[in-house]
């Protein structure tokens, strides 16, 4: 079982490593945002209405560097699609690898880049700010803890979106139709998170929405850690939020598994 | 249940999406170190029996084991004992050929210590030695054959799956492929189930072979049992003039069964018809008539085909191998009779 865990996740990560436009083309809706979206919305709001944020650019960097959990964790579940097609899905089955362990091998080897990606986007905001264009600004003094609370925010957001992927990309079996269901999932996570909005502008009935997105779960945990006084902004700590994170994860994790099994099991 | 036959198979049948019988309560068994052939054209079911041996699909009704074990109640551990060569081409593109059998040895569990001799060992053998760091993207078709069958024997498998494996392989290609199963048979006491609408290698191949048709097997036994329920071989003799007195002469001759006209010609059914050829001829030289023409036609499975589904077997290669023609000057020659 581990073995097969650990081969089937090698070929996973080396397919994603010779396939690389899948992480570049990841990367580009939030990049896009930071240099259009992030720079015409850079109006000087309240610091109560951002968290504590200096300015309305920072606390949106913030924002895209959850997104990116998002974007990043995409193509998994098109991946499946393809392979799939190509046969490789009843190679798989043909062997006495299990559908959890063929399953669990795409969801690691496809978690582990976007926390590279997210210090990325973070990495190029700040870039911005000496660049003469609004910038990130960390007004906090990051600590170890710090650090591990926003590696694991981002780290368990993606578990999350490649669970709810590749959920999607086993339960299809056309490219097109998968690409059409994701656009229309991913949109409205973004829009019902707070990863854009100053929260403290948004209408009540939004911010209830908001509250749950687990978006916002990781987005918030990042934001407490970058931005001094944040704090008194937040009703939870990060402990709660990355607690509600996780109950998120494990309850998609649960579904994915039962839909790849279903999935991977002797055709009907 | 169990069996001591490498494969049992008892009342198997599919019907899909409740329509289409593709397969309809086949029985059969393979001994221990055969290889049992499948032939039958596109669509017979081929493809759905193999998939149901291997514990890929359910079958609607009926039973399977394979090396002692039920298919329908563990079909984990029955993977573990086979490997399978699909019809279509699954090889892992973005992995090179060496990637591809490390990640199988791994998947079947091959000891550690013998992965990289047996990989190492399976490249080499199938010729894929120069090319085993490249993508296999990059492979032409036959080198992507002789990966996925090294794929499938990685884990020296009890029995061997291949479906129409030699499917876009050149002539060449395909009697490589064959000389590398038939190794690999010799040495491990490999049992291969193989599909095939190829004739000649059901015949060359196969210890036994189950004709199928429209999900039915229409006949089971060796290739020269079931071309001697056939009948014997087809001597035709074409007179150089045409004369109904010529069917009498050939058909005193002793050991002919039947003798019919066909266009202008005779054909002669006999059991040995390499050595009556000479008899038939004589017989027709004494009674005064020249020939044009004599051939011979050994049954093949092409007339096995036909006798059991009253079809013609739809193949997509050439006039069968089997064919033999034998030209007049030579016989009158060995006759010293020659009439040029
Ligand atoms: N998933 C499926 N759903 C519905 N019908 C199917 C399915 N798979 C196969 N069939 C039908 O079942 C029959 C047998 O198909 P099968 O693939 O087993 O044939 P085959 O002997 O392998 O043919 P070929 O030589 O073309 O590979 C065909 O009529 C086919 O159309
Ligand atoms: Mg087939």
């Amino acid at each position: 079982m581990m073995r097969q865990l650990v081969a089937l996740t090698r070929r996973e990560l080396l397919r994603i490593a010779r396939n690389p436009q899948a992480i570049i083309t990841s990367l580009m809706l939030p990049i896009l945002y930071l240099l259009l979206f992030g720079q015409g919305f850079n109006f000087p709001y309240p610091s109560s209405d951002i968290s504590g944020a200096p300015n309305y650019f920072s606390y949106f960097a913030a924002g895209m560097a959850g997104f990116v959990a998002v974007t990043a964790t995409l193509f998994l579940g098109a991946n499946v699609i393809f392979d799939r097609l190509f046969g490789v899905l009843k190679r798989n089955s043909a062997t006495p690898a299990s559908a959890t362990s063929i399953f669990s091998s795409r969801l690691l080897a496809g978690s582990v880049q976007p926390i590279g990606l997210a210090f990325l986007v973070l990495g190029l905001a700040a870039l911005l700010g000496h660049l003469g264009l609004a910038g990130l600004t960390v007004t906090a003094s990051l600590g170890v803890v710090g650090a591990i609370e926003i590696v694991a925010a981002i780290i368990i957001l993606s578990l999350m979106f490649a669970s709810l992927f590749l959920a999607i990309g086993f339960s299809l079996q056309q490219p097109q139709t998968y690409f059409a269901v994701v656009n229309a999932i991913n949109l409205p996570v973004l829009l019902t998170s707070a990863a854009l909005y100053p929260f403290g502008r948004l209408p009540w009935w939004l911010k209830n929405i908001a509250s749950y997105n687990p978006v916002t779960l990781a987005v918030e945990v990042i934001r407490l850690n970058l931005f001094a006084g944040s704090g008194s902004y937040y009703t939870y700590t990060a402990g709660v939020y990355l607690a509600g994170l996780g109950a998120w994860a494990v309850a998609m994790f649960v579904l994915a598994v039962l839909l790849a099994r279903r999935a991977l099991a002797p055709a009907k | 249940m169990t069996s001591t036959e490498a494969i049992q198979v008892t009342g198997l049948s599919k019907t899909y999406n409740q329509t289409v019988k593709a397969v309809d309560q086949i029985a059969f068994s393979v001994h221990p170190g055969e290889a049992f052939g499948f032939l039958g054209p596109n669509g017979a079911g081929k493809t759905t029996t193999v998939a149901m041996l291997t514990g890929l699909l359910r079958p609607t009704a009926g039973t399977a084991i394979v090396d002692g074990v039920d298919v329908f109640a563990n079909p984990t551990l029955v993977k573990k004992k086979i490997g399978l060569v699909f019809q279509e081409s699954t090889a892992d593109s973005d992995l090179s050929g060496r990637e591809n059998l490390e990640l199988a040895a791994a998947l079947f569990d091959v000891p550690r210590s013998e992965t990289r001799a047996r990989v190492d060992g399976l490249l080499e053998r199938m010729q894929i030695g120069d090319a085993a760091d490249r993508l296999t993207k990059t492979y032409s078709g036959g080198m992507r054959r002789r990966l996925e069958l090294a794929v499938g024997i990685i884990h020296s498998p009890a029995v061997l799956f291949l479906d129409e494996p030699t499917l876009g392989l050149d002539p060449q290609g395909r009697a490589g492929f064959w000389r590398y199963v038939q190794e690999l048979r010799k040495e491990h006491g490999m049992t291969v189930f193989l599909t095939t609408h190829y004739l000649d290698e059901a015949d060359g191949i196969c210890d036994r072979l189950a004709i199928i048709d429209h999900g039915h097997i229409v006949a089971t036994g060796t290739p020269s049992e079931l071309k001697d329920r056939v009948g014997g071989d087809v001597v035709t003799i074409r007179p150089a003039q045409p004369d109904p007195k010529v069917e009498t002469v050939l058909a005193a001759v002793p050991g002919v069964l039947s003798v019919t006209p066909q266009d202008g010609a005779y054909r002669v059914k006999c059991p040995k018809g390499d050595a009556l050829i000479p008899v038939l001829v004589e017989a027709c030289y004494k009674a005064g008539f020249g020939l044009s023409g004599v051939s011979l036609k050994r049954p093949s499975l092409d007339e096995v085909f036909l006798e059991f589904t009253g079809r013609e077997f739809r193949e997509d290669e050439g006039a069968s191998a089997t064919d033999r023609a034998v030209r007049i000057g030579q016989v009158a020659q060995a006759f010293g009779r020659g009439r040029r």
